[in-house]
């Protein structure tokens, strides 16, 4: 229960600071995006319905903080949460590469489908630049979900212990 | 054996399915989708917060302006210095006051020379993802905010509003990509339908290279789409490019308003005559 709170936490906090408190002076692919890591951290480490629970109330600040259709982004960060309970379950092998590689797979992959639905309906909003900027984001978010993901496991063991 | 694959395999088969479903939820039609709930409950968990934080904003910007302001005072000096500092500091409040004061003037003065009835609001966040560029407003349903009404300010048109909630809404940008409307160019009254392309940009799309657009002509919106009020200016073209082959010039437009520095605009409380669909041009 403790961890649910603390990941609950870290999603509201950090999804509030990026989108209402850092937002418009802070470029955005500096403003690492939490609740996707809670998302994944709930995959990957929590098992049955608390693993659940924990990825559900950051969907759904995802879903109301990002500008998407409506539903959209509830549902894809649910997809997230399994994609990575899947992972967790079969070919997660703990050790921090791994947790980097996941992270920025899982990143990578959101945003590349994103941008193919965009470019489908008919837009062309990327550049090179935004190539860019976006990658910094993946990195950067990724190396963060590597350092919270090996601590907060580090304290949740310690606190079974 | 199927039940067994099955049993084995159904995370992915869920994750196939709520891809499956985000999809169709991108691409749905209009109304398909009503969220109201979810964004209701999103707004009063969030509402503390950005309320909260446009308050300590003011108050830290007091407290600035007030105190820490005056720590570089010089020692010999400190009392004179500090008085100075002091004056100086209620003039750069007063300035600040007075800017304030100004702009909204200008959002007044702005909103009578509008036909429709509009309502101000405040900025209070951005959409920090990188595929979509909005704003929240702290002006909702409450106020008879409604998705699909325009959004501007005195210099030019900011956007539509997206998705309504009590006492917040989302405000799709003019500068992504999902936003469209109908413009003309101010000098010569040819039309085009101005698309957003990130960045500060807009491109204009089917203008033939018969007609003539060059660097530095004004674009306005035409009003002809009631999506935007006529003749608020949207921006001036940055670059007209006329390809060898190809029915269409390519032009860029960059925006009249720098999006980062708004802080107060008005939403034009008109209904659009083309039926808005969310996240939709």
């Amino acid at each position: 229960m403790r961890l649910l709170l603390v990941l609950l936490a870290l999603s509201f906090a950090g999804t509030a600071a990026n989108v209402w408190l850092l937002s418009g002076f802070v470029p955005w692919f500096l403003l690492p995006d939490f609740s996707f890591l809670v998302i994944v951290y709930a995959g990957l480490f929590l098992s049955g319905p608390l693993g659940f629970l924990a990825a559900l109330l950051p969907a759904f600040f995802r879903e109301i903080s990002i500008s998407g259709p409506p539903g959209t982004f509830l549902l894809a960060s649910l997809a997230v949460y399994f994609a990575a309970r899947e992972i967790g379950r079969r070919i997660f092998l703990r050790s921090e590469i791994f947790l980097l590689l996941i992270v920025a797979g899982l990143l990578a992959a959101e945003s590349a489908s994103v941008i193919l639905l965009l470019v489908l309906e008919g837009g062309h909003p990327f550049s090179v630049l935004w190539g860019a900027e976006e990658t910094v984001r993946i990195a950067w978010t990724s190396l963060l979900g590597v350092f919270l993901f090996v601590d907060l496991s580090v304290r949740w063991q310690r606190i079974r212990e | 054996m199927v039940r067994k694959f099955f049993r084995k395999w159904w995370r992915l088969f869920l994750v196939a399915a709520l891809l499956a479903a985000a999809i169709q939820f991108f691409v749905r039609p209009p109304g398909f989708f009503p969220d109201q709930g979810i964004g209701r409950i999103g707004t009063y968990l969030f509402r503390p917060v950005y309320g909260g934080i446009d308050f300590l904003r003011q108050g830290i910007s007091s407290l600035w302006s007030g105190y820490i302001g005056l720590v570089n005072v010089s020692r010999e000096n400190r009392e004179l210095r500090k008085e100075v500092a002091e004056l100086r500091e209620n003039l750069k409040e007063s300035r600040d006051a007075s800017l304030e004061n100004r702009r909204l003037e200008d959002l007044l003065r702005f909103s009578k020379t509008l036909e429709k009835r509009t309502v101000g609001a405040r900025v209070v966040g951005h959409d920090v993802s990188p595929w979509f560029q909005g704003i929240f407003i702290d002006a909702g349903t409450g106020e008879g905010v409604e998705p699909g009404m325009a959004v501007v300010i005195p210099d030019g048109a900011v956007g539509r509003v997206h998705r309504t909630y009590p006492g917040l809404s989302e405000v799709i940008l003019l500068t992504d990509s999902r936003f469209a409307a109908d413009v003309i160019v101010e000098r010569n009254r040819v039309r085009a339908v101005a698309e957003g392309m990130g960045g500060n940009l807009c491109r204009l799309k089917y203008v033939s290279p018969t007609q003539e657009v060059v660097t530095g002509d004004r674009i306005l919106f035409s009003g002809f789409d009631g999506s935007m009020p006529k003749g608020t200016p949207l921006g001036t073209v940055v670059s007209v490019d006329r390809p060898r082959e190809g029915l269409f010039l390519n032009i860029q437009v960059a925006s009249a308003v720098n999006f980062l520095s708004v802080e107060e605009v008005l939403v034009v409380l008109s209904r659009p005559s083309i039926p808005f669909r969310q996240g939709k041009p």
